[in-house]
């Protein structure tokens, strides 16, 4: 019984791995900038709906103030930040000190506005119920998967279906080759953070109502959609996807073999197991810009 | 408007020259946790030791005017030594507010090597109260709290089986201790559940709590882990009693409805003293604050008071303010008139408080019974 509990709450986790996870790598795969503030985009997303949650104005106002709030912040700090940066030439590494600082700006922003302490989305949705004896489950952990099924989803219809998709998946593939084509790569880029951080939002509001929030979570959420990228295989969201299951999974099933203290080593176990032994991760594929 | 930035440089000058800075003036440094998932104590605790610095000011007890610096050890170890090396180094504080079983552990051998005393008033692991001279404890510490509550829990409630679900470091480990040690044959242990520091996901450790069959949980961790580890295990079936230390009633813990019932344990504080102390700390954090005060208020309040307590007296002897006459001076008064009462230190450093066993009602706790231990 425990070992289908664990497996059951393990998959709760992996869903909202995924969400994460996968808005970071569509950005990353996209457009290369390691988008470090994605955690702080999941920090604005989930205070936002909390705040208007609490205020009692309803799921639906929350979830779009929330989305809204994502989407603005992921292009505005592309516009100002990323971009600027990009046209001078500005390295890698330059990108990711700045984004690093957006981060850290955000939490304190948010530790400011919001407080500092814990607060969590109240709902009896996060209360287990007994499915058989050893086995509980919340109502939300149904709600985190069937979100992913559906946003990655859509997700990909979108990249697959749509001239959009199409092009972003080439801005992937060769930047030189879009501008070829007469698209611009910026507005292409734009894109990308719009739809990462959109996607985001669903596993922002659940993570707040069953883990609860505080201003530093973004850099606990930016390190495991960082391993699920990696392992998943850099632009591929199906990779991202089963890498985030995977991660999930394997932390809460550890508890089955190894003493508590050791998941979160188990998932970073994984991530190096991948980097020496699949590089490419589980769907990416080996190759150089 | 218009800035004539050319006057900037002048004003600011003029400033600097005006500015009434000497070497009277009294800076005592803190560290304390101001951003990150512990930041919810730094605002305690400021509210405390702010608190003091205004009444001592007002009061004009000491030469100069007195400030605190602070630094945000964001309740760790490495950026805790970082402020501390600044603090001795820098500002050269001789006086040191501290909080947190790691960072005080961290800092202490700073403070002892530099001759600058440090105070903690929120760390409780029983280490602290062997770290030397220069390291004073304002806070009765843990092993206390366990060894008040384990009676409660075994006799008066009858809730043998304990599980402990707690943080992996030098106070969860130290509880952990404790509560074996305090259990004896009165109960038993039937499970240990340590958490990494910067976990946040508990659903697969409450599984394994409901499997191990207790009667009760104590919780041992801090900041909003532990508020996260509360709420978990109730939304994933944990029924049982949940038992915690005096970590845990911070405003947002207590808030947690998920709390509700849950046993705690903290230093007794009597604010009803009669004394013109706690009688003015009372009154002016309440105003101050809209709220009543917790024992963390009192503890930097006390920590902050302590040292104008010290430095007053050492000025009255034409002495000078340095770490090392303040420690030989709060050995030669050995009381002094604190928030609660008049207080000694222990031989180790420590203040001895009576424990009271509490439990959490209505985003409040209510006292269950105090029991006073050596």
């Amino acid at each position: 019984m425990l070992a289908i509990q664990l497996a059951i709450t393990g998959l709760q986790a992996g869903a909202l791995y995924a969400l994460t996870a996968v808005g970071f790598s569509l950005i990353f795969g996209s457009t290369r900038i390691f988008h470090f503030a994605h955690g702080a985009t999941f920090v604005i997303a989930a205070y936002l709906f909390q705040w208007i949650f609490a205020a009692g104005l309803g799921f639906i106002p929350g979830a779009l103030v929330a989305a809204g709030g994502a989407v603005a912040f992921g292009l505005i700090l592309n516009r100002l930040v990323y971009v600027p940066i990009q046209r001078d030439e500005g390295s890698f590494f330059t990108v990711f000190v700045a984004s690093f600082g957006v981060g850290i700006a955000v939490q304190n922003l948010v530790g400011m506005i919001f407080g500092r302490g814990y607060v969590t989305v109240n709902t009896p949705l996060s209360r287990s119920v007994k499915l058989m004896d050893g086995v509980y489950v919340a109502p939300m952990a149904w709600i985190a998967i069937v979100c992913m099924v559906v946003f990655i989803g859509a997700l990909q219809l979108f990249m697959r279906r749509t001239h959009t998709g199409m092009a972003l998946r080439a801005l992937a593939d060769n930047p030189e080759l879009v501008r070829t084509f007469g698209l611009n790569p910026r507005t292409i880029g734009a894109v990308a953070f719009a739809l990462g951080s959109v996607i985001v939002v669903p596993a922002a509001i659940i993570t707040g109502a069953t883990t609860g929030l505080n201003p530093a979570i973004g850099h606990h959420v930016m390190l495991i959609s960082l391993a699920a990228t990696i392992v998943g295989g850099i632009g591929s969201i199906t990779g991202t996807m089963l890498a985030g299951l995977l991660l999930g999974l394997a932390e809460s099933m550890a508890l089955l073999v190894v003493e508590s203290q050791w998941t979160e080593a188990v998932t970073f176990g994984i991530l190096f197991a991948f980097i020496i032994l699949r590089p490419s991760g589980i769907l990416g594929r080996a190759h150089a810009h | 408007m218009k800035i004539n930035f050319t006057a900037v440089p002048a004003a600011l000058s003029a400033f600097l020259l005006a500015s009434p800075l000497a070497a009277a003036d009294h800076t005592i440094g803190a560290l304390f946790p101001l951003s990150g998932p512990n930041a919810v104590y730094g605002d305690v605790f400021m509210a405390g030791s702010d608190l003091a610095v205004e009444h001592i000011n007002a009061d004009g007890m000491l030469s100069g005017t007195m400030s605190i610096a602070y630094e945000d050890s964001q309740g760790l170890p490495q950026p805790a030594v970082v402020g501390m090396t600044k603090l001795v180094n820098v500002t050269g504080v001789p006086y040191t507010l501290s909080a947190f079983t790691g960072v005080s552990k961290a800092i202490s051998t700073i403070g002892q090597r530099n001759q600058v005393v440090a105070v903690n008033g929120g760390g409780v692991g029983p280490d602290l109260a062997a770290l030397g001279e220069y390291f004073w404890n304002v806070i009765p510490l843990v092993n206390l709290e366990v060894r008040a509550v384990v009676p409660y829990l075994t006799g008066e409630m009858g809730l043998k089986k304990v599980a402990l679900i707690y943080i992996d470091d030098p106070f969860g480990q130290a509880i952990e201790e404790e509560l074996t040690s305090a259990l004896g044959s009165d109960g038993e242990l039937v499970g240990t559940f340590s958490v990494p520091v910067s976990a946040q996901q508990f659903s697969g450790v409450a599984a394994q709590i409901r499997n191990a069959g207790p009667d009760v949980v104590y919780v041992a961790s801090y900041g909003a882990q532990q508020v996260q580890i509360v709420k978990q295990l109730r939304d994933n079936g944990v029924e049982v009693q949940l038992v915690s230390y005096s970590g845990f009633i911070t405003p947002d813990s207590l808030a947690l409805p998920e709390a509700e019932g849950m046993i705690v344990t903290g230093q007794s504080v009597n604010y009803e003293a009669g004394d013109e102390v706690t009688k003015r700390f009372v009154t002016d954090f309440k105003a101050k604050n809209d709220k009543d005060p917790s024992a963390y208020n009192v503890n930097y309040y006390n920590a902050t008071l302590l040292y104008a307590i010290l430095a007053q007296a050492i000025e009255a002897d034409g002495g000078e303010v340095t770490g090392e006459s303040l420690l030989a001076k709060r050995q030669e008064m050995k009381s002094f008139d604190l928030v609660g009462g008049t207080v000694s230190f222990q031989d180790n450093g420590t203040l001895l408080f009576p424990i009271e066993v509490k439990q959490v009602e209505g985003g409040a706790t209510k006292a269950l019974t105090t029991m006073s231990l050596n």
